[in-house]
């Protein structure tokens, strides 16, 4: 042990660079797996946390498959054989103002029914709940954050209405689930009710069954109970939900953390060859001396188990750390698409460690356990003489160029027939383009580099000579080519994918100025315009016409989706739909005139719902199938949404407030201007109002918070890669010091060698960005036409942002060029003496 | 501070005393009494029960008896209903218990209910209308709770699948009915206003059935039925009470109750004996003493209770053993927080421990933070 540790100490005290390198590798392996996985964890613990603390440890839900449950299913709920107990449960969001609106989640309450309330500060009188205006109680958390006491006044908005509130008393949710929003706010349901003017309607029950109590032949009964109006879930069903609608943003970051490891992976592999290259001499002098081979195995496994150690204690806060920086893009993410709760702390489980040390230590140990294999296989002699390691990608290059080969036809084919009407078919497709390029990289670098014709001793001399150390060289080649090609194909996507939106919000966002309410983005349905707002937006003399919207969620056809009403006859309106199937002007025609309906394209596709299709709507009075007049481009929700004439959406689901309207101008009139006069003249209202421009800037900047973590990845993998080939060069500065040695003693100069070594890492850098390119149009081809349509269902329009490519590619091959510097200096400054009599 | 701050502070609580003594009715004299449409609600009162405790047997099998009782509590949160456009605004809760003593099996069962007072889940009545209190019954069962007036006296029934007990009985007096006090006002301490009125049904001849563990009955028996309203029933340094219900083999009939102080003695006693032929004579302090000779320590909430009295009426020739027929007749209710109480069946037996009678016990206020929120 102590020859073992003294060893490594020296040793890593010989090779520091090649130490941190490797370490980094490891590290930032484990980091980007760690940290994906966390905000995957928390985003869940979040919505979960929020659903215990609301419904308690309830065993079932009962929720609408309308707009809301009616109040008068609740006995009947209660009644059921096995109900233990029952609680509704009503809930809205509001803003809170500030600089930045903050949203609270009303929750409201039977707060005199029997359940378990984790009170901090007990109201003083309950009767209080009901007879205080606005009595609420919010957590600790929240109430020091905004300096409240008990007692104290504060107000919130929900659409234009502004809601007076007060604190009554404390309750710690955190307390029940430690995820819990510290922005839930509770009240009593008579109070919930009335200050959200929804009168008769809830949103949910919550159902503790008696112990014993059979949880699926209880929900049966409940079903019959309450007939076609609601759905009855347990709590794993609703957490299912949960993760099958997160399901494709999960997926990929999952899918993305994986390749960072599977690059990390590469240089661990890089690395350990690298030690054992330097130390080849050493383990012939072991052997010679006795040492047996097992020995020299576990020495060189004990040395990647302590790395892999170090890389995983380095990668823990390393990935907390990403995943701390990228909490507020991910939790915008999942409020803004998903309309799902904010992730406010994170979730680090055991298990999340435990996965990280396994992928860490694991995926260090299988990337040196080939090389340790067949370093203790060696004979002392071969080791002592100095002849180089030749890793088995040498000899066996053109079997795994086929294996590569056959693998990539193989999916593709398979993805052509069936493989393209399983949902994650795209993804295996994708898996199969990044597990080919190491396996044809081989053959490609080596036929690539060997047909090189060298006129003098310089960087094409070094360039052809990769060929000659294809073991080392292409897995530098291939770590860099799956980096780049992950860059490229989502490079590719994200620009396909913003040029769609930009498109389409240029068809679509056609008025002058925009108003909703700062609660809309969270509420909907809820949060509507007064009708004095939109009485003082009407009568402006700078505005021609007002296009209104109201919103709703509801069942249709299976799904719960978003439910939009317009002005179908609104002149000049069509533009506000891009229709994908169906002609604007009819499909709005028969929507104003015979009550059809638009569908937008998630849910079509998720659905298949085709124009001339009846699609079933849930209403609060019952379901009506409505004929599918067209299908238009939709970007806004994953889930998808449906479009119908106002009048028609008033009666399907009776009156209510506007949500928010488009004014459009007369010409001449300055939108910026207006929307300064609006919020002057309606202050206080928590509206948004915003110009056109403003509109589409605040729509790009949701789309880039929502990619933000993508490009975090991405830099990982680049810094990866980039570290990657240092490491080989490295090594083979260091594999071919006697051959350098030699070139030195034959009168090379050390120009010349930093040369030959420089253009070594230009042509392992213009083959790995070369292939990767080639595997990243293909892996763009699929994330755009594939996994987009399957998972999101959103068609995008394939576009290559040159700007952004080429200036990726200069990028990537300018640090591949800095990466060379260090290796090529110091093979540069090899002295001749470095040659031993055995190399001659 | 300065003077015309605490003036002002004075005012502001004269001024919230003052609303709040108009917001619930107090007990005072001179209150006329109307029946039967007095068996009804008193929602200016804050609160008000109907309490119902007997013994019955199987009609099919005699010596197979059971104690029970029945209770709808109206709990007032607010004098008036608060201004909210919601069909869950309410001014009242209702709660309701309810327990069989199987003296056959030993057994105690309970149930409890709680709801706010709105027309989906529990209401009180209005004279004329027979439902005097109804509420749905506990979660897990359909049905209801429900007390109505027959005409001479009440039926009642409950349900809980749960616990496996139902019961719908029927009653009519054998006496009429008695005030607990002068006018129908049963002080409960000094105070003047710390009082309730409060009158009761002594006996009424019960008919019915009952269902416990599956196994349909039906029994027959006596009943004795309170019912009392009030606005505060407890001084701020009482504690709880010892009530007792008592129905002697020679017809007579006897109601005791003893205000317990904080510091664990007696603070307040009073008491009504009824004769054979229903006339009522109240019993001051000094007319009879009581004292507990045993105690009971529930595994359930591990609260001491006395179990086992003696009681002397010097002026009436009356020295009384009283026994519980069950020790565990503990009430532990699950839907109200904290809320539990010994309530159970007792036989009377008089020198040479001779059958005296039957009847009810009621300790409440016992364990730590038990005190009744009245």
């Amino acid at each position: 042990m102590q020859f073992f540790l003294g060893g490594l100490i020296a040793r890593i005290r010989s090779s520091r660079a090649l130490f941190v390198l490797t370490l980094l590798g490891v590290a930032l392996g484990v980091a980007s797996v760690l940290s994906i996985q966390i905000l995957n964890r928390s985003a869940l613990g979040a919505f979960q946390g929020s659903v215990r603390a609301v419904g308690g440890e309830a065993d079932l839900t009962v929720s609408p498959r309308g707009p809301f449950l009616p109040e008068e299913c609740f006995p009947r709920i209660l009644g059921q054989s096995g109900v233990a107990s029952a609680w509704p449960v009503i809930r809205s969001q509001v803003a809170l103002q500030g600089k930045e609106p903050i949203f609270l989640e009303l929750v409201g309450l039977d707060l005199f029914a029997p359940r378990r309330i984790p009170w901090k500060s007990p109201p003083r009188e309950f009767s209080q709940a009901l007879s205080v205006p606005g009595w609420v109680a919010v957590t600790p958390t929240l109430a020091e954050r905004m300096g409240w006491t008990v007692g104290q006044g504060f107000a919130v908005t929900l659409g234009s209405r502004r809601l007076r509130l007060q604190v009554g008393a404390l309750v710690d949710f955190q307390k029940l689930a430690p995820l819990a929003s510290s922005r839930l706010v509770v009240l009593d349901i008579a109070q919930a009710q009335t200050l959200l003017a929804r009168p008769g309607e809830i949103d949910q029950v919550e159902i503790r069954l008696k112990p014993g109590a059979n949880a699926a032949k209880t929900a049966d009964r409940i079903r019959a109970a309450v007939g076609e109006l609601a759905k009855v879930e347990t709590p794993e069903e609703r957490r299912d939900q949960a993760q099958e609608l997160l399901g494709a943003f999960r997926l990929n970051l999952t899918a993305l953390s994986l390749i960072s490891l599977f690059v990390g992976a590469f240089l661990v592999y890089s690395s350990t060859l690298a030690s054992l290259v330097r130390r080849r001499a050493e383990f012939g002098l072991m052997r010679s001396l006795g040492a047996m081979r097992g020995q020299v195995f576990r020495i060189i496994v004990g040395e990647v188990l302590l790395l892999g150690g170090l890389g995983v204690a380095l990668g823990i806060p390393l990935g907390y750390a990403a995943a701390r920086a990228n909490m507020g893009s991910v939790s915008a993410t999942l409020s803004n698409l998903y309309l799902l709760e904010e992730v406010e702390s994170l979730k680090v489980s055991p298990a999340t460690l435990a996965l990280a040390a396994l992928l860490g230590i694991g995926g260090a140990l299988l990337g040196a356990l080939a090389p340790a294999i067949e370093m203790s296989r060696k004979d002392h002699r071969t080791l002592l003489t100095g002849s180089t390691l030749r890793p088995v990608a040498g000899t066996t290059a053109r079997p795994i160029f086929l294996a590569g080969v056959l693998l990539l036809g193989g999916v593709a084919l398979w993805y052509a027939g069936p493989g393209h009407r399983w949902k994650p078919g795209g993804f295996i497709l994708g898996i199969a383009v990044l597990l080919a390029l190491p396996l044809i990289a081989p053959v490609v670098l080596g036929s690539g580099t060997g047909r090189l014709r060298v006129q003098s001793f310089s960087f094409a001399y070094g360039a052809r000579s990769l060929s000659r150390s294809l073991g080392i060289t292409s897995v530098a080649v291939a770590a860099l080519a799956v980096a780049v090609c992950m860059l490229v194909g989502i490079t590719v996507m994200i620009g396909s994918f913003r040029r769609t939106l930009e498109l389409w919000i240029g068809s679509t966002i056609r008025a002058d100025v925009y108003v909703s309410s700062e609660s809309w983005s969270r509420s909907r349905g809820q949060a509507g315009l007064d009708p004095q707002t939109l009485e003082t937006l009407a009568t402006r003399d700078e505005v021609r016409s007002m296009d209104r919207l109201r919103q709703t969620f509801t069942e249709c056809g299976g799904r719960r989706v978003s439910v939009i009403g317009v002005d179908m006859g609104l002149s000049g309106g069509e533009s506000r739909f891009v229709l994908m199937e169906g002609r604007p002007r009819e499909a709005l025609r028969r929507a104003r005139e015979s009550g059809a309906i638009l569908v937008g394209e998630p849910l079509a596709r998720k659905g298949g719902w085709k124009v001339g299709d009846r699609l079933p709507i849930r209403t609060p009075f019952g379901e009506e199938s409505l004929t599918i007049s067209g299908i238009y481009f939709d970007y806004g929700s994953v889930q998808g949404s449906v479009a119908m004439d106002l009048a028609k959406f008033e009666k399907m689901f009776g009156q209510g407030p506007i949500n928010t309207v488009a004014l459009y101008m007369k010409p001449g009139a300055d939108s910026e201007r207006l929307v300064d006069q609006l919020l002057t003249a309606l202050p206080d209202r928590g509206l948004q109002i915003r110009s056109n421009r403003a509109l589409r800037d605040r729509i790009l900047s949701i789309f880039e918070e929502t990619f933000a973590v993508t490009r975090l990845l991405q830099a990982m993998s680049l810094i990866i890669a980039a570290c990657g080939i240092t490491l080989t060069l490295l090594v083979l500065a260091q594999e071919r010091i006697s051959e350098l040695a030699l070139y030195r003693a034959l009168g090379a100069s050390r120009p010349q060698i930093f040369r030959v070594f420089l253009g070594k890492g230009m042509a392992l850098a213009v083959f790995g960005i070369g292939m990767g390119s080639a595997g990243g149009l293909v892996l763009a081809l699929i994330l755009v036409y594939g996994i987009n349509r399957a998972y999101f269902g959103w068609t995008l329009a394939l576009h290559f942002p040159t700007l952004a490519l080429a200036g990726e590619a200069l990028l990537l091959f300018s640090a591949a060029m800095l990466a060379s510097l260090y290796p090529a200096v110091r093979a540069s400054r090899t002295p001749a003496t470095e040659l031993s009599r055995d190399d001659l | 501070m300065t003077i015309s701050r605490k003036l002002l502070r004075a005012l502001l609580a004269g001024i919230v005393s003052l609303l709040c003594a108009v917001a619930w009715r107090a007990v005072k004299p001179g209150y006329a009494w109307a029946f039967p449409r007095d068996h009804w609600a008193h929602p200016e009162f804050r609160t008000e029960w109907w309490y119902f405790t007997g013994i019955l047997q199987d009609v099919a099998n005699p010596e197979q008896r059971f104690g029970y009782q029945f209770t709808l509590f109206r709990v007032g949160l607010l004098p008036e209903k608060p201004n909210l456009n919601s069909r869950w605004a309410t001014r009242h809760l209702l709660m309701g218990h309810a327990a069989v003593g199987d003296f056959g099996t030993g057994r105690h069962h309970f149930s409890d209910l709680l709801y706010r007072e709105i027309p989906m889940l529990s209401g009180f009545g209005t004279y004329p209308e027979a439902r005097i209190a109804w509420s749905l019954a506990p979660a897990g069962t359909v049905g209801s709770w429900e007390l109505m007036w027959n005409g001479e006296a009440f039926d009642f029934r409950m349900r809980d699948d749960e616990r496996g007990m139902a019961g719908d009985l029927s009653t009519h007096p054998q006496k009429p009915l008695v005030f607990q006090g002068p006018g129908g006002i049963s002080r409960k301490g000094a105070e003047d206003e710390v009082a309730s009125f409060y009158y009761s049904f002594t006996r009424l001849a019960t008919l019915g059935t009952l269902a416990l563990g599956g196994r349909t009955m039906s029994v027959r028996g006596v009943s004795w039925m309170d019912h009392e309203f009030s606005t505060s029933q407890l001084q701020k340094d009482q504690v709880g009470w010892d009530w007792f219900a008592m129905r002697l083999i020679d017809g007579r009939d006897l109601m005791l109750y003893v205000l317990r102080h904080s510091s664990g003695g007696a603070d307040f006693r009073r008491g009504t004996l009824v004769s054979a032929a229903g006339e009522a004579r109240f019993l001051t302090a000094g007319e009879w003493s009581i004292r507990s000779t045993s105690t009971w320590e529930s595994p359930h909430t591990g609260c001491r209770y006395p179990s086992g009295w003696a009681l002397e009426v010097p002026a009436e020739d009356l020295e009384l053993e009283i026994e519980p027929i069950l020790q565990d007749q503990e009430n532990v209710c699950r839907r109200s927080a904290n809320l539990h109480y010994w309530e159970g069946a007792v036989r009377l037996l008089s020198k040479g421990r001779t059958p005296a009678g039957e009847g009810y016990v009621e300790l409440t206020g016992y364990g730590k933070n038990n005190r009744p929120p009245l």
